[in-house]
């Protein structure tokens, strides 16, 4: 379990992290997930104590291993985490059974030990066969597992993961994606996962912090994050979405609501939160807009169409300026087409901020 | 000395981080006073590396001043009387200052044209056998100015050298060439310099990316016009880098002026600081005040290349190595390759063949009709008591300095680059700070100060051991830092995240990824602890004595031959070791390549 309470690190006159707060339970696979420089890998890296935070509080298992308040900053060999690289960090000198067996040589563990839990590590990422090879001869998705291995080898309390699959190419990415979600799944874990890929993102995790500038902007489940997007950045940086301006009729309390769209149609919208009434935009994912009639049905003229194979994204000119599409590829219409186009009030989301 | 503590301190630091597998981290975390261990071991270690600095250079240093204002008795310390009378007499010394700019200035632009000719050869012409003519362009560094003066005394000394019995032996009239002579001490310093501004200059040719030529070509430019408009002033900073460095070194060099300057009277800065104190009764408070301002004005100079290399790096600063585009020189090619070749013959193989040639002769002589061969110098030097302990003496103080030092300044360098521990940036100052002082100097400040501090060593190994240390430390922290800049950091925290301490990370991580650079920088100290004159020579006594000095005095009693062998020992000591650090830098390089 980890506890992080109003983190702070500065460099300097720079923040990277401004006072962020989040908790990951026991066995929960959370990801923080943001652009780079948002401060999600100096978080991560403030958790294994390779950082040294300027404020706040970082409790690992109920043990605070770092609190400003206290000048404690316990070093990173007795926080008792792990650890995954983005550049893996592989050690080219030693063997792949030596590279795995380290953390079990640290604590001293007796012979016989260390040679079954390397064995179970290396069989968990079905590299077996590659014990005795040394660790330079590796392609990058073998050292990667040889990473994972050597990270889960002595049973740590938490693992950290720093974008550990951003060196992989595309389909070896899909592959690995899998396999680390069902590898934390069996070992049930506590896991804090660091990438800038959203789609990664949202695909292993059981929980999404979205950071930007040094604050987390959402915490929720990927479909949470995916559907209901609290803020523009949000609704931005995961998935694609629309964002349409307007303003919001008065309300009580969250659900349906309606927001009168600038230069435009009044939409039927729904709201997470208790409208303020001076929230500025919606935003409408890309995928949930057919054509043809339904809820917030509106005539549109097709602009431009691009086929990217898995979809087709269609850009339209509707009363309140123009929209992104994302049809099914059997969805094909000509460009300069008259269409209707309509989306569930609940997919058309009112923003926070 | 340095090592054992360090053993100790690793050692406690592995104990702490042990515990027991699934063992609560309460465990470890119940004792608040050790939770702040990881910043104390490496505090402690920068801490303890600055105080032994203090003690080694700032100490000394601190004496030297304190004599140069010393305008009582000169042999009385603490001084009586204080004042700056001493440096007000640096006005009647203005010719030794003259002496040494106009050397200085000669030696220096010479160095640079030929480091910059061979530089702009080997990385820019197409030319048969280049990386082979590379590899013989570094060879004069390890030539010490020391063997080279002594081998262009025996080639070009007026009447009695090669090149003019031979011209004699042709009918010539009077000499053609005079080496005991301000343009023949900055011809030999400028030899030896020469490679050290070729490797500065072809660095920053290489680090040029050729796309910033190839986009002047596009559009249209020739190759004159890109030469003048792109090429060069992309260059320039490297090549004013390197014409700065290489003039603070002519400042400070000691053995060429020495050899060949005192047959033809000439003194500079270093070697009126060594008559001064060779003088009877040596004048101490003179020979400190040329000193301290010898340093003031190599301080400043270095200071200047600092800020060019900072403010002018826009073509280097990258870091990365380009293979630069080469032009086809057709015909021109040969003579290229022909001067290349002709500087290192000169710089190596033509000393080398006068010293080989000496040694075995009586008398020496280059009409070999006359020649009476003897293995005698040999013998002598082999067979001698003294001289063999000299050879003895500094091949152990080579490997000693090398063996102990080299691991400190692999601390050293780890905590400068990688640590966040308070003063690890003072630690780059400190360990190149020795660099700006000259060895001549040195030399004289441990002389003053261990006279003058009842600590029995000097006239010891012991002191020498330290003085080599302290002046080798630029070039192992220069050698290992390059190494430690490419190893990746998330290896050596992977390390730390995986439970290793400061001190088993580096045992286990940290120093295998270094053995390269490890093994290059022990045999590098060990060479030039071998070759070491400017601070021996003040620091020898009759219990202790190394060989460059004894060369120099077997030269002195004017025996060329005697010294001609003794400096074919010495430099083939150093070649062998060469030859051990190509091959353990080439297999290494495969291993981890």
């Amino acid at each position: 379990m980890i506890e992080v309470s109003d983190l702070v690190v500065r460099y300097g006159d720079a923040i990277a992290v401004d006072r962020i707060n989040f908790t990951v339970a026991p066995g929960e696979h959370v990801t923080l997930l943001g652009p780079s420089g948002c401060g999600k890998t100096t978080t991560l890296r403030s958790i294994a104590g390779l950082e040294e935070p300027s404020g706040g509080t970082i409790r690992i298992d109920g043990n605070t291993v770092y609190a400003a308040t206290e000048r404690r900053n316990i070093p990173a060999e007795r926080r008792g985490v792990s650890m995954v690289f983005q550049s893996y960090a592989v050690w080219p000198h030693m063997s792949v059974a030596d590279n795995v067996a380290y953390g079990l040589r640290v604590r001293k563990l007796p012979k016989a030990e260390i040679a079954e839990q390397v064995d179970r590590a290396l069989g968990l990422v079905q590299m077996r066969a590659f014990a005795s090879r040394s660790a330079s001869l590796l392609s990058g998705g073998q050292q990667q597992r040889v990473a994972l291995a050597r990270a889960i080898a002595f049973s740590p309390s938490v693992l950290l993961f720093d974008e550990p699959l951003s060196n992989l190419d595309a389909k070896l990415r899909a592959e690995m994606r899998v396999e680390l979600r069902e590898l934390q799944r069996r070992l049930g874990v506590t896991s804090l996962y660091v990438t800038h890929d959203q789609e990664e993102a949202l695909a292993i995790s059981d929980r999404v912090s979205v950071m930007n500038v040094g604050r987390i902007e959402q915490v929720g489940t990927p479909q949470d994050i995916y559907n209901r997007p609290k803020t523009r950045f949000v609704a931005d940086f995961v998935g694609s979405a629309n964002l349409v301006e307007g303003k919001v009729r008065a309300s009580n309390g969250p659900g349906p609501v309606t927001f009168d769209a600038a230069g435009g149609p009044s939409l039927q919208a729904w709201a997470a939160h208790p409208p303020r009434g001076d929230e500025t935009h919606v935003a409408i994912r890309t995928a949930y807009i057919d054509f043809g009639a339904g809820a917030n049905a509106t005539n549109a003229k097709i602009r431009s169409r691009l086929f990217h194979g898995d979809f087709i994204q269609y850009i339209v000119d509707w009363p309140a300026g123009q929209l992104t599409i994302r049809r099914p590829p059997t969805e094909v219409l000509d460009e300069g087409a008259e269409v209707t186009l309509s989306f569930a009030a609940e997919h058309c989301v009112l923003l926070e901020g | 000395m340095g090592e054992a503590p360090l053993r100790g301190l690793c050692a406690g630091a592995i104990h702490d981080c042990v515990r027991p597998r699934g063992g609560r981290v309460t465990d470890i975390l119940g004792a608040r006073t050790r939770v702040r261990g990881l910043p104390s071991s490496q505090a402690l270690v920068t801490a303890a590396i600055l105080v032994l600095f203090a003690i080694l250079v700032i100490y000394p240093l601190l004496f030297l001043v304190a004599e140069s204002l010393n305008v009582g008795d000169p042999q009385t310390f603490p001084p009586q009387d204080w004042g700056a009378g001493n440096y007000a007499d640096l006005i009647d010394d203005w010719h030794v200052l003259a002496n040494t700019a106009f050397v200085a200035c000669c030696a220096t632009v010479l160095a640079v044209a030929i480091g910059f000719l061979a530089a702009w050869t080997l990385t820019r012409t197409k030319l048969p056998g280049r990386a082979w003519l590379e590899r013989l362009m570094e060879l004069p560094y390890y030539m010490t100015p020391l063997v080279g003066a002594l081998a262009w005394s025996i080639l070009a000394a007026p009447r009695t050298g090669a090149l003019n019995q031979l011209w004699h032996a042709t009918g010539g009239p009077g000499d053609i060439v005079n080496i005991y002579s301000p343009l023949g001490i900055a011809w030999v310093m400028a030899l030896f310099e020469g490679t050290v501004a070729f490797v500065m200059i072809s660095a920053a040719m290489k680090s040029m990316d050729p796309s910033l030529e190839e986009s002047a070509r596009v559009l249209g430019a020739g190759k004159w016009r890109v030469m003048l408009t792109v090429t060069l002033p992309l260059v320039l900073p490297g090549v004013l880098g390197a014409t700065v460095f290489v003039f603070a070194e002519m400042l400070g060099s000691f053995a060429a002026a020495f050899v060949l300057g005192i047959p033809a009277r000439f003194v500079v800065i270093t070697t009126a600081i060594w008559e001064a104190v060779q003088s009877f009764p040596p004048d101490y408070p003179r020979a400190a005040a040329l000193g301290i301002s010898l340093s003031g004005v190599m301080f400043a100079t270095l200071g200047c290349y600092r800020l060019v290399i900072r403010r002018g790096s826009f073509a280097t600063i990258t870091g990365k190595a380009f293979r630069p585009r080469t032009m086809a020189m057709g015909r021109m090619a040969w003579v290229l390759f022909a001067g290349c070749l002709a500087y290192v013959v000169a710089a190596v193989f033509l000393p080398l063949a006068a010293l080989l040639l000496t040694s075995f002769q009586r008398f020496a002589t280059v009409i070999l009709s006359e020649s009476q061969f003897t293995l005698a110098n040999y013998e002598t030097a082999l067979g001698f008591g003294a001289v063999r302990q000299a050879l003895f003496n500094s091949l152990s103080l080579g490997a000693g300095v090398a063996t102990i030092g080299v691991p400190l300044m692999v601390v050293l360098v780890w905590i400068v680059y990688r640590s966040k521990a308070p003063g690890h940036g003072l630690l780059e100052y400190v360990a190149m700070f020795p660099q700006a002082v000259p060895r001549t100097v040195f030399g004289l400040a441990l002389l003053w100060a261990w006279l003058n501090i009842p600590v029995p060593i000097y006239g010891t190994l012991w002191l020498l051991a330290l003085a080599y240390f302290t002046v080798l430390l630029p070039l192992g922290v220069r050698t290992l830092a390059g190494v430690v800049l490419q190893i990746d950091r998330s290896l050596e925290e992977c390390a730390r995240v995986c439970g290793a301490s400061w001190g088993y990370q580096l045992r286990t991580v940290t120093v295998p990824l270094l053995r390269p650079g490890i093994v290059a920088a022990w045999l590098l100290v060990f060479i030039a602890s071998v070759r070491e004159l400017g601070v021996s020579i003040f620091l020898v006594g009759p219990n202790a004595k190394v060989i460059a000095p004894s060369i120099v005095s077997a030269w002195l009693s004017s025996s060329s031959e005697l010294s001609a062998a003794l400096a074919l020992i010495q430099t083939a000591s150093v070649f062998i070791a060469l030859v051990v650090l190509f091959r353990a830098t080439r297999r290494y390089s495969g291993e981890l390549g």
